[in-house]
């Protein structure tokens, strides 16, 4: 689904924010991207979408080589989540917002419809169906944005902190959608515990690079791996005394 | 503040007038906004003195008023700031224009009939344009524009300024709300804080608009319309369009007034 090599980038006149970034992920697998603040994650996903240009290495998205020509058919594969979607969020009904995608790519309006539904399904959102936008709590705004991303049916998602905002609750059923979710997934996060119960597969970024890739069970439980690289254990594995 | 948040709401409010179920809501967007300009251009060619055959082209927004259930005091509320400046244009008629104007036996300074005729004009207009926006969510009358062939850029430059719209308007409440929670008892912002306040305004609306128009771009916009109603020209449409077109003409040709005056005379 994604292959990384040797990708380096950095905005004009500023420091590398990508340092020789090495990475492969497979059909179906579920991947954690966590490390600490200016690590260099969001940076990552928005170069998967081609939102960042002008990289080193070598990228591949769903099979494509990244250049401008590929855009349209990278994007219409790749499912994105941004961090606040309350930009994400323009359309006036979320009937509306999540018949965006599919109407762009051109699909009937039946198809449209019968997308619509399959995704506020899975989304628990269909109560929301004719809500204005602007007048949806946090939780519901994260909800209908990921379900933006779904009624495209995308082959990889990529999610850029989706639980932030979220209350106890809507995160527990976002953690229960992720988990339903068939398509590959690569999943920007601080929840160190949201990582553990939705991903086999976690890598640790910091400073722009990738400190380590393995199984998420074995890289959260190392305690001296992640306090070498500013972070901590994830929670439930804390000794809160 | 509570103007800022009034102001999205009111935003929301109008969007949600256009997709109601009236009968009106329904006729094709290309209709509603061809027969808005036609009204509009009709209107401005009445000539300075013809008073009264104008006020017979207050037909359509009085029929338009009642057929979408649209409220009136609603309306002049929210067009509370462009009214004042309708009234203003003419306002320098009556000392400017001195010509003798005769209606019936009396004689008027023709300059009180121009400035009437002036404020009924841009009345009439700005009706005709709520009329429009109150039935016809932005999308649709978007497409309804590519349709006739008006160039992709300016529409797409018109539905993103409308998106936008609303971030710019979310971004003044935060920093205001900001400003206020630290400045107690201060009326407004202080002017030694208007240069900041703005650049920061302008700097934080460009990123949000940014991450709009990255979220439309990633979900396949290539700067077609495929939002909107695609619905096609039914015999109803084109019925509702001749019908005001006929009545526009009609109005245009004869003074109505006179014409249902004489009946009782």
């Amino acid at each position: 689904m994604i292959r990384l090599d040797h990708v380096s980038f950095h905005y004009s006149n500023g420091p590398q924010v990508l340092k020789s970034i090495c990475l492969s992920l497979e059909k179906g697998e579920s991947v954690g991207l966590v490390g600490a603040n200016g690590a260099g994650k969001s940076t990552l996903l928005k170069l998967l979408v081609g939102l960042v240009s002008g990289f080193e290495g070598e990228v591949k998205v769903a099979g494509l080589s990244m250049d401008k020509k590929n855009l349209a058919g990278i994007r219409a594969k790749v499912g994105y989540v941004f961090q606040d979607s309350d930009s994400q969020l323009f359309n006036n009904t979320v009937y509306d917002e999540i018949a965006f995608g599919p109407r762009n790519y051109g699909l009937s309006e039946e198809e449209v419809k019968k997308r619509v539904d399959e995704a506020m399904e899975k989304t628990g959102t269909a109560y929301l169906k004719d809500k204005p936008v602007y007048q949806m709590s946090g939780g519901e705004k994260r909800l209908v944005s990921i379900a933006t991303i779904l009624s495209m049916e995308p082959e990889l998602i990529l999610m850029d902190e989706p639980e932030a905002a979220l209350d106890p609750r809507n995160r527990r059923r976002l953690i229960g959608l992720l988990k339903g979710l068939k398509p590959a997934k690569l999943i920007a996060s601080h929840d160190l515990d949201m990582i553990m119960d939705t991903c086999e597969r976690t890598i640790l970024m910091h400073q722009g690079a990738i400190v380590a890739d393995g199984p998420t069970d074995k890289i959260l439980r190392d305690k001296e791996l992640l306090e070498s690289h500013d972070m901590e254990l994830p929670l439930r594995l804390q000794n809160l005394e | 503040m509570s103007e800022i948040k009034n102001a999205i709401h009111e935003f929301g409010q109008l969007e949600r007038l256009a997709r109601r179920d009236q009968w009106v809501n329904h006729i094709h967007p290309l209709v509603l906004l061809g027969l808005t300009i036609l009204y509009i251009a009709i209107v401005v060619s009445f000539g300075k003195y013809e008073l009264f055959g104008l006020i017979g082209m207050g037909l359509y927004p009085l029929a338009l008023f009642i057929l979408a259930d649209l409220k009136f005091g609603e309306c002049l509320r929210r067009l509370r700031l462009v009214l004042p400046l309708v009234v203003f244009i003419g306002l320098f008629n009556p000392l400017l224009d001195k010509t003798p104007v005769s209606i019936g036996s009396i004689v008027l300074r023709g300059g009180w009939i121009s400035m009437m005729t002036l404020i009924l004009k841009g009345f009439f207009s700005v009706l005709a344009s709520y009329i429009l926006v109150a039935t016809t969510p932005i999308v649709d009358l978007c497409r309804a524009l590519r349709k006739i062939h008006v160039p992709q850029i300016l529409v797409t430059q018109l539905l993103l300024t409308y998106r936008y719209i609303s971030v710019l308007l979310s971004e003044v409440s935060r920093i205001t709300q900001a400003y206020q929670l630290r400045a107690p008892g201060q009326k407004g912002v202080h002017f030694k804080l208007w240069g900041p306040l703005v650049g920061q305004l302008l700097l934080r609306s460009m990123d949000k608009a940014q991450i709009v128009y990255e979220s439309m771009l990633l979900r396949g916009f290539n700067g077609e319309f495929r939002e909107g109603r695609n619905a096609k020209l039914t015999l109803t449409d084109v019925l509702y369009g001749l019908f005001w077109t006929g009545a526009f003409v009609l109005l245009r040709r004869y003074v109505i007034i006179f014409l249902v005056g004489n009946l009782f005379v």
